[in-house]
């Protein structure tokens, strides 16, 4: 991984203060595991891109805008890189999302539409507070929907992660400090009008198949759930467009 | 008079489609059938591990080498595991020069998922000293030859590749002013083996129209919109799921999926681990196959 020549560099041996911290507080809250956090997501904000998006849901905070169509170099595929910035370190972990936002907005798309041409979503995540990914796909979905580009439906993200044992259950929209205990996280992408599963990424100690799949079927569920709030958000932004349009 | 005749592309397409349905796929297999698979290990020589898979006309060499490094910061009793995949140009024109790059990210990171559990490989004992030394495995995956499902054909040589590996064994001596001495054993055949039990394998599950089929050649996979890709140990314990591709899946067609990855899954540990073993009972005297056979 290239070096961050900008940072200055420390002694030679450095060690990071949370080796000698103390011990851990108490873990997250016990909490209704089919709990939603509430969203505000407003679209149509950014006047410089096509389309935009921000979504708020807990401490996480992301915001999305979608450039194009332009002409694509090479290829006939729309779509296009999503870059997240914020906490997360290196560039490995962000192409690995990059690819997961395109493999979950791909099926929304009306494609076939725009031959020869590229759309740009660019992801840009202000806070992590949880469900990271989960944001950014329903950021992306609606700044999408807001830039007027053709789409099936809407995509809408939920995070998921199971507790560890002994309690084990899978809580549906996880905060950062849920998140960092768990065992295992997945992420799902539903496109709810569709019922079709747009996107799937999940990983760490779920057990068996039938734990996944309970999770998934909440996952699911807490989707639809989101579903409204988008709608809102994307009437009230061609509203205000309209009333902006008049004078 | 006008006619009209299907090319020979539109036939294929649909004999691959219709198939799945009546369990017949165009090589006549059935839909949850995996092509031959043919495993070696030990192929290169100067590496602590290797292994060769041919699945079909996908062919993977893998090498592990392990050297010693600094355990990461928030987890000092352990030793980690680096993955690196290398498209070659030999597997098809589309890797030429950058080209496999975005491919073999995708590989890297996929495999980073399925061992980032505790289960996976114990880690722990690749440590040799907390907080200042530990083994780093290095696997090195090369994509030699792509004939469809790649991420199976590559797990199962990852997995073969870690049941081969042997790590030196080393002591720690501490002289009277503290400072340690890393030992090696005179023995080259004092090693440890890595124990594969946990290591996951991943079953890629292609939906072609209302079915899925496991293990789709090349073929099968561009008249695929979906897939997805289940990372599933001999117990049946899953670690990782990912759905891959353009198009959407759904949610009954998951669950069906998932079941049937379970299945499979459970299936190819245990013929693998049989030829493992196998293989490793023959012992040093057996006929090396290589690259020529």
């Amino acid at each position: 991984m290239p070096g961050d020549h900008r940072r200055i560099r420390g002694p030679e041996e450095s060690q990071p203060p949370q080796l000698y911290a103390a011990a851990e507080e108490e873990g997250p809250a016990a909490r209704d595991p089919t709990r939603l956090r509430p969203v505000y997501a407003r679209a149509g904000l950014l006047s410089q891109a096509k389309g935009s998006a921000y979504l708020e849901a807990g401490g996480t905070k992301v915001l999305c805008a979608v450039s194009g169509p332009r002409q694509a170099e090479g290829g006939e595929r729309g779509g296009g890189p999503a870059g997240s910035g914020g906490e997360p370190p290196g560039g490995g972990e962000e192409r690995e999302l990059a690819l997961a936002l395109q493999e979950a907005l791909e099926p929304a798309v009306r494609l076939g539409r725009y031959p020869r041409a590229q759309l740009e979503v660019s992801a840009l995540l202000l806070e992590d507070g949880g469900s990271a990914l989960a944001a950014a796909l329903t950021a992306a979905a609606l700044a999408l929907a807001d830039a007027g580009v053709e789409m099936y439906d809407l995509v809408v993200g939920c995070g998921l992660s199971l507790a560890p044992e002994p309690a084990g259950t899978w809580l549906l929209d996880p905060t950062r400090l849920e998140e960092e205990r768990a065992a295992a996280g997945l992420t799902v992408a539903l496109m709810p009008v569709l019922n079709q599963v747009a996107g799937l990424l999940g990983s760490g100690e779920g057990g068996l198949i039938e734990s996944w799949a309970e999770a998934v079927r909440l996952g699911l569920e807490g989707c639809q759930r989101l579903y409204p709030v988008l709608q809102q958000s994307l009437v009230r932004a061609a509203r205000r467009r309209g009333a902006a349009a008049q004078p | 008079k006008a006619s009209v005749s299907m090319g020979e592309v539109g036939k294929r397409h649909s004999y691959i489609v219709m198939g799945p349905p009546e369990d017949l796929r165009v090589d006549g297999r059935g839909c949850e059938d995996y092509r031959c698979v043919e495993v070696e290990t030990d192929v290169v020589s100067n590496t602590s591990g290797s292994a060769r898979v041919k699945l079909g006309h996908t062919d993977i060499l893998v090498g592990v080498k392990a050297e010693m490094g600094t355990p990461k910061l928030e987890k000092p009793n352990e030793g980690y595991l680096e993955f690196f995949v290398d498209c070659s140009a030999n597997a098809t024109p589309e890797f030429e020069g950058r080209g496999g790059d975005d491919l073999g990210t995708e590989i890297a990171n996929t495999l980073y998922r399925i061992f980032n559990n505790k289960s996976s490989v114990d880690l722990k004992t690749l440590c040799i000293s907390p907080r200042e030394h530990c083994w780093v495995l290095y696997v090195d995956v090369l994509l030699l030859e792509c004939g469809g499902n790649l991420f199976d054909a590559i797990s199962i040589a990852v997995k073969a590749a870690l049941f081969n590996t042997s790590i030196p064994r080393v002591r720690v001596l501490e002289d009277e002013e503290g400072s340690k001495d890393i030992e090696l054993s005179d023995d080259p055949y004092d090693c440890i083996r890595l124990s594969v039990e946990n290591v996951p394998c991943i079953v890629t599950l292609c939906k072609i129209g209302y079915r899925h089929v496991v293990d789709a050649t090349l073929q099968e996979e561009a008249c695929s919109l979906a897939s997805l890709l289940v990372s599933v140990t001999s117990k049946g314990v899953v670690t990782c799921m990912r759905k891959v591709g353009k198009g959407s899946l759904d949610p009954e067609s998951i669950f069906e999926m998932m079941e049937t990855g379970k299945r499979v899954g459970k299936v190819l540990h245990a013929s693998l681990q049989s030829v493992l073993h196998k293989e490793e009972s023959l012992g040093p005297k057996r006929q090396k196959v290589g690259f020529l056979g």
